[in-house]
């Protein structure tokens, strides 16, 4: 009798004690930075200046990104005789200035061209575990590959420093389409307009920039082609036609449009026909941004009475409202991974600041805080790592790029006309 | 003592009593061990999250996310001149105000730019109270950087919370100050990553063991939990609750 009743309790007891168990949630982890060293480029004949400028600039992007720890170049001391030969590399010097991955390069001129060959070694497991060649038309183009390869090898997500930022360049009585590089230098004008141009946006393949104008005396949807800046006008819709969006796979055009003095969204096809109405509340709904997948389009509306964000399905279907804190949301972009939305809010200090919203949850976080009066209009990197904004907090408008979390930015452009209305471009093909 | 309960009157009577009492209890607790499956624990279901509450005011919920900025430095010693126990001279009323626990200096940001045109302008008295007035509102906010629940503790990190376990939410604390991954993780990878460990806490905190409930996939994320439950040092479980801690365990979903 007293075993049987033994074992009962030996059989019951596992169930009871794993149904009486206490679970906690752990999450918001430290991320650790990867400390790398970046040893002097070697260069070759009259390539001395190039080498210096793609190695500063290499060293700039993956700063950009918050996953390096790059050591300070006064910590350690290159031995230029060490090669780039793993065998002839003393990894155990290396490791003890904490360096855990190593980058050597060689740059060399090859007339109008820059080329150069990139080492990554493993220091602990002293090995190379990388080795590019890359011919580029300038020693930057070459550094934005290299911290591209860097990039991709660590994370096996591709590098954006070879992408382009477009932005709103305002002058006197003009208004310049402008692309920058990640790390807001290499300024080119995709073209200057004499009428009021603003909100640019890509094409995904990068072939184009959309961009509401007022060229027709209204506005429309202009497309200018890249790299010429040939303009085609794609849709123009009762009083107003703003904001336009190119779908994930590049066929249609989300945009806001103004007919009979209420402002609602509206798709197209890429070519501007095939014009379909999605909302059709009273109030102003403005400002569509894609999900990646295509499916779903978050939008601004103040049918509550002030601005918010709201997301329906991509044919106007199941509309609901995102936010619920803050008065004046506006301007949102979804992630390329899907899992948030960056916008602008205006704070109850009356400051604009850059937030994120889960499109499930509808919780918020913030990116931009205390740093000026004005940071808005974010826009997503493709590989979503990071984001471009624009801010005045040093005077004019510049553009800035920061981490998701806010905690590392980076004032990227010191134009003296400023630049706003950034939007980040798509990988090169 | 001799004519009372049947049952008392003898060894005799009562031993077939408990056999059949015995009996029927393991029987019962056997059937319903074989007939119905073991309880499922839901790993996805939201377990009880303990957070240590911060003591102060609540932010208004439809307020939008405000970081915390750093305590200003005097504002720990403040409290201590507030409770005078002893029979205190008569002190000067302007002292008591002073004493307040609020933080009177805090480090509030320099007005925006505006204010100084503004006060400059020609708009006379109208601008310069216009641009005080902002100058004290901002001085007012930044006083309440400090948000939190009246029902807090002063070292509290949770801004909002409600509710939760005290223990708890130091054991949430301290793993979390050891959880630490590299940055390298991919942005997809950061999506999907989730693990629990069950760790056995002995009563003076430390983790005697702990094992994989459910394993992430991922070897490298799995290691730097390890080594987060390894470095984490654990609060001595309250002495009603060492005994669970220490045979049932406690779960820790961790996640990105």
């Amino acid at each position: 009798m007293r075993t049987l009743v033994i074992l009962a309790l030996a059989l019951t007891a596992p169930t009871l004690a794993s149904a009486q168990r206490q679970y906690i949630d752990v999450g918001r982890p430290d991320f650790r930075p990867l400390a790398l060293a970046i040893a002097p480029f070697a260069s070759g004949p009259g390539a001395s200046a190039d080498a210096l400028d793609a190695q500063q600039t290499m060293r700039d992007d993956l700063a950009l990104t918050g996953t390096f720890d790059l050591l300070d170049p006064r910590s350690f001391l290159a031995d230029p005789a060490e090669g780039t030969q793993a065998s002839g590399i003393k990894f155990p010097r290396w490791s003890d200035v904490g360096a855990e991955g190593l980058v050597k390069a060689t740059v060399k001129r090859e007339g109008a061209v820059v080329a150069g060959e990139l080492h990554l070694y493993d220091v602990r497991a002293g090995r190379e575990v990388l080795y590019r060649v890359h011919r580029e038309r300038s020693a930057r183009a070459l550094a934005h590959a290299f911290a591209d390869d860097v990039l991709q090898f660590y994370t096996r997500e591709p590098g954006v420093f070879r992408t382009r930022i477009a932005g709103i360049r305002k002058g006197r009585g003009t208004w310049e389409i402008v692309l920058v590089d990640a790390d807001g230098k290499g300024q080119e004008v995709l073209r200057r307009e004499t009428a009021i141009a603003m909100l640019p946006s890509w094409r995904p393949d990068g072939g184009e920039v959309l961009v509401t104008s007022y060229r027709g005396g209204k506005p429309e949807i202009w497309g200018f082609r890249v790299p010429d800046g040939a303009p085609r006008l794609v849709v123009s819709l009762g009083d107003l036609a703003s904001g336009g969006v190119y779908s994930p796979d590049g066929r249609s055009i989300a945009f806001t449009a103004s007919v009979d003095g209420n402002s609602d969204l509206y798709v197209a096809s890429a070519d501007g026909t095939g014009i379909r109405r999605l909302t059709t509340d009273p109030a102003t709904d403005t400002s569509p941004t894609w999900s990646p997948d295509g499916k779903r389009i978050a939008f601004v509306s103040t049918r509550s009475g002030n601005p918010h964000l709201y997301v329906m399905n991509a044919d106007g279907t199941g509309q609901r409202r995102l936010t619920f804190k803050g008065n004046y949301n506006q301007t949102p972009r979804w992630s390329p991974r899907g899992d948030s939305i960056a916008f602008t809010a205006r704070d109850e200090r009356r400051v604009f600041d850059v937030f994120l919203v889960s499109p499930e949850t509808g919780a918020i976080s913030r990116v931009t805080q205390d740093q000026g009066p004005t940071n808005e209009e974010p826009s997503w990197a493709p590989n979503g790592r990071l984001l471009v904004l624009s801010t005045d907090r040093a005077g004019r408008q510049q553009l800035v790029v920061t981490n998701p979390a806010g905690d590392r930015q980076k004032v990227v452009t010191s134009d003296p006309a400023g630049i706003s209305s950034p939007a980040w471009g798509p990988l090169p093909r | 003592m001799t004519g009372g309960s049947a049952l008392l009157r003898g060894p005799e009577r009562l031993w077939p009593l408990l056999v059949v009492s015995v009996g029927l209890h393991a029987g019962f607790i056997a059937a319903a061990f074989l007939v119905r499956p073991p309880p499922i624990v839901d790993l996805e279901q939201k377990p009880i999250v303990a957070k240590l509450v911060k003591l102060g005011e609540k932010r208004p919920e439809q307020w939008l996310p405000r970081r915390e900025a750093p305590p200003p430095e005097a504002a720990p010693r403040a409290p201590d001149a507030v409770p005078v126990p002893v029979p205190a001279p008569a002190a000067p009323p302007a002292q008591k105000t002073v004493a307040l626990p609020a933080p009177k200096v805090a480090p509030s940001k320099p007005p925006p730019p505006r204010p100084a045109s503004a006060v400059t302008g020609g708009k006379g008295s109208d601008a310069l109270s216009r641009a005080l007035d902002k100058v004290r509102k901002d001085e007012k906010l930044a006083s309440r950087e400090r948000w939190g629940d009246p029902d807090g503790v002063p070292d509290g990190e949770a801004g909002d919370a409600s509710e939760g376990d005290r223990y708890l939410g130091l054991v949430t604390q301290a793993l979390q100050a050891s959880y630490r991954l590299p940055a390298t993780l991919s942005e997809q990878e950061r999506l999907a990553l989730r693990a629990t460990v069950v760790l056995t806490i002995e009563p003076d905190g430390r983790v005697s063991s702990f094992r994989f409930e459910r394993r992430s996939g991922n070897a490298g994320f799995d290691q730097a939990l390890e080594r987060a439950v390894r470095d984490a040092r654990l609060p001595p479980p309250p002495p009603e609750l060492r005994q669970r801690y220490r045979t049932v365990g406690l779960g820790v979903n961790f996640k990105v």
